[in-house]
């Protein structure tokens, strides 16, 4: 056991003191996750969503609907997510567009509140004015935040229609049964509809009680998914880069040395391969106090997390163990390496979230120490305790069991650690 | 001329010499494409959110929500037994869970006592986009019985009913009388995209392929300095030294093999696009090859500058990928450079990438021709300029 440790921190000891697998262990994933930080506004107070998105309006109507929707995009509410600028001519506005400098421009157009309020020639049964459309002019290469104005618009429409048919009803029912004299509905109705608009209810006649799956309210922390992501990513780096060490050893001649010595061959490659366990865990750890420490990011129970980091980085060991049992030279464990990194990472939901990819590639990815290891993060990044892990800790557990068994079969076959 | 190109061909085989560059050449980045351009899918793919609904009431009411539902462009409503559905949910196998309770009918909502039940993942972006889309739903089937009870409460200030009967005689009148104005009612609202010059539609799957196509190529461009570094450490530069050969001339060979090296990836790259994506990259072969070539050098000059820093191949290779995915995540390759904070948007300018991704996009999304790609490109050769002069002036053979 000695001997096994001794190969180990050795390794561990070699993989901190070369800068430039640093670069990939530690500085790479800590940059990115702080680019993430800053792209997604999570260092600037932002909630990780989109804000600030600038909106040019052109209200040609000018009268009470019209008024109503440009106060929409005034109002507190959106004060965040939207940057507004008013302007008066529409053509100036869809330039804006065109020239991408806003993401979306809204044109109310003149006689849009007069052809909702109804007249009493409707009630009377008459035809209805002309629909007139409040135009959504929207940038093609800003589709989701154009998505957002429309969202924004198609909400106050539904309201304002909602309203015009509540009126309706309730006029031309009174008409019909005698209650109301059809000269007076016009009057009525706008009567009624200032009465809504100061006490307009509860809104929706059907409750929605919403609540999270831990019972807490939805605030999204982007890093609380990306740190992880990014870490586990570059965890495939390290073990390969580990396993690339023995060839390399091998290559060198100092491997036959240690062959030679009193040491058997299970001790040397389980030396190595504890050398490897060693540097991935210290990664993991180094990267999550980082991220504590800097951004303040919360892992969740302390206990899961470690158990959830070993498991990990033994599932990523036999990853890195097998590819160094196929590779024939130390660049060839080098390359694979860094591809799978890059497979694993995609394929892992480092990059984007699983539940966006194809379903196929979901299913694939249940191969990778990266989705399990998410997971489990993002259970205890939940306020889950170790007792909830059984699922990702047997899973990454099993996976490197059976990796590290055919890594075993493949290099008594190719007869690496023969003296 | 000769040297130049003797330089360029001795770095491509150095560069290919291994098999395992093909990986990084083509099929890496084409697997990010594909699988990119997967997770923001397009055409007649559903890329709504999936929405269990475990319906227990199985009312009239309820299947008009789950109706209402079915037609919104934000989720997609997924039917399922309450236990399955929730072990679903608990799995984190889907983002939302709505739940219709038995009692969930007309009469409870005209009492007042409707209510549905929604489960969200914490932590997760697509629960209040689901919010949202429901509670269109509820609107628009709860509108008109809200619009039946005002009609009735009115009514009844005007003239009180005679009896219950009534009252509820005149609720369901005004009930089907609000359903059919609610069937009626025209749109108010209408979209337009933006006047590109030949209306190019907008396809996700397009910044997946100007994205991964910046990324993949910049950070081989940028392992020119793992070039200098190898052969730094073999002592071939030093050799150079007793050639009549200039530096300007070695660096330009260098960059020069490099580049063309990248535009035949990027031209791979692009006919995967245009290929297997659908994608209309080939509307302006003009202005593609200048933003194309222009990206290339402003990459191959930054390479030239680090490896003039960096000492030997490992920190070089390292660097090289690190600055790459830093450079392509914030340039806007990875996710849309309109989801960043405004500040960060104008920050990311100095990025070669972010001008390299806009170029792209004002092709492939904008409908752009080559005077619309020449401000990019502009920049971008500013930037080659600019790293150029000073990796020939920091360049040591030594």
């Amino acid at each position: 056991m000695t001997k096994l440790l001794l190969i180990g921190l050795k390794d561990l000891k070699l993989a901190f003191r070369d800068r430039a697998a640093l670069i990939l262990m530690l500085l790479a994933p800590f940059l990115l996750t702080l680019g993430l930080g800053f792209v997604t506004g999570r260092f600037s107070g932002g909630s990780g969503g989109i804000s600030e998105i600038p909106v040019v309006i052109v209200n040609l109507d000018g009268e009470q609907l019209g008024d109503a929707l440009v106060d929409v995009f005034k109002s507190d509410d959106l004060s965040e997510l939207v940057t507004l600028t008013e302007a008066d001519d529409p053509e100036a506005a869809r330039r804006l567009i065109d020239e991408d400098e806003a993401a979306a421009a809204i044109l109310i157009p003149e006689g849009f509140t007069q052809s909702i309020m109804p007249s009493a020639e409707q009630f009377a049964g008459g035809n209805a004015a002309d629909p007139v459309k409040i135009e959504v002019y929207a940038n093609p290469s800003r589709p989701t935040s154009a998505g957002i104005v429309k969202a924004i618009v198609d909400e106050f429409a539904s309201r304002v229609e909602e309203g015009r048919i509540t009126g309706m009803t309730a006029v031309t029912q009174m008409i019909v049964t005698g209650r109301l004299a059809p000269q007076d509905a016009e009057a009525a109705g706008q009567a009624m509809g200032e009465r809504l608009a100061e006490s307009p209810g509860t809104g929706l006649g059907i409750a929605l009680n919403t609540n999270t799956a831990s019972g807490e309210t939805n605030d999204f922390d982007v890093l609380a998914y990306m740190a992880p992501g990014m870490a586990l990513m570059f965890l495939m780096f390290t073990t390969s880069y580990g396993g690339r060490s023995l060839l390399a050893e091998r290559s060198q001649g100092t491997l036959p040395r240690l062959l030679v010595s009193p040491t058997s061959t299970a001790q040397v490659l389980g030396g190595k391969v504890m050398g490897i366990f060693f540097t991935g865990a210290a990664q993991l750890f180094i990267l999550i106090g980082a991220s504590t420490l800097f951004f303040q990011l919360k892992w969740g129970d302390p206990l899961g997390v470690i158990a959830l980091v070993l498991a990990a980085v033994f599932a990523a060991t036999g990853w890195g163990m097998l590819i160094t049992a196929i590779a024939r030279t130390p660049a060839q464990v080098g390359n694979l390496g860094s591809a799978i990194m890059l497979i694993f990472g995609i394929m892992g939901g480092s990059f984007i979230q699983l539940e966006a990819l194809p379903e196929v590639v979901q299913w694939f990815s249940k191969i990778t120490p990266n989705a399990w290891g998410l997971d489990g993060f993002t259970t205890l990044a939940l306020g889950n305790s170790l007792a909830h892990l059984g699922r990702p800790l047997l899973a990454l557990t099993i996976m490197g069991a059976v990796l590290f068994t055919i890594a075993v079969i493949v290099f008594n076959r190719k007869g690496i650690m023969q003296k | 001329m000769k040297k130049i190109f003797a330089i360029a061909w001795k770095d491509a085989i150095i560069r290919f010499a291994s098999k395992a560059e093909l990986l990084y050449f083509v099929i890496l980045p084409v697997v990010f494409t594909f699988l990119l351009a997967g997770g923001t899918p397009s055409g007649d793919e559903d890329n709504r959110i999936r929405l269990l609904v475990a319906d227990q009431a199985r009312t009239e009411l309820s299947v008009q929500i789950i109706a209402q539902l079915s037609e919104s462009t934000a989720v997609r409503p997924e039917a399922l037994p309450l236990a399955e559905a929730g072990s679903q949910f608990d799995e984190r196998r889907a983002s939302v869970l709505l739940v219709i309770p038995a009692d969930f009918s007309l009469q409870s909502l005209q009492d007042g006592a409707a209510s549905l039940d929604l489960r969200m993942q914490p932590n997760d972006l697509n629960g209040p986009v689901a919010q949202r889309a429901v509670q269109t739903a509820i609107r628009r089937v709860s509108s008109a019985v809200n619009a039946a009870n005002t009609a009735v409460t009115e009514a009844e200030a005007a003239r009180p009913f005679a009896s219950d009967a009534e009252r509820q005689a005149y609720f369901d009148q005004s009930l089907g009388l609000a359903a059919r104005l609610q069937a009626e009612s025209p749109e108010r609202v209408t979209a337009v995209q933006g006047s590109t010059p030949d209306q190019v539609e907008y396809d996700p799957a397009a910044n997946s392929s100007a994205g991964q196509l910046i990324t993949w190529v910049f950070i081989p461009l940028f392992a020119i300095s793992a070039l200098f570094a190898y052969e730094r450490n073999e002592g071939t530069l030093r050799r150079l030294l007793t050639t009549p050969t200039r530096k300007s001339t070695y660096l330009l060979g260098v960059i020069g093999g490099q580049v063309a090296v990248a535009v035949v990836q990027m031209l791979i790259l692009v006919g995967f696009g245009i290929a297997v994506m659908k994608l209309n990259w080939g509307r302006d072969p003009a202005a593609l090859a200048v933003i194309l070539v222009a990206s290339a050098l402003a990459a191959g000059a930054i390479g030239t500058t680090m490896g003039t820093f960096i000492k030997t191949e490992g920190q070089a290779s390292g660097l090289s990928i690190m600055a790459g995915m830093v450079m392509a995540l914030m340039g806007g390759c990875w996710y849309p450079l309109e989801l960043f904070p405004q500040a960060v948007q104008t920050a990311v300018k100095v990025l070669p990438t972010t001008w390299a991704m806009q170029g792209m996009l004002d092709l492939a999304l904008r409908g752009g021709g080559l005077t619309d790609v020449l401000p990019e490109a502009g920049v971008l050769l500013g930037f080659a300029a600019v790293f150029f002069t000073v990796g020939v002036w920091r360049f040591r053979y030594e």
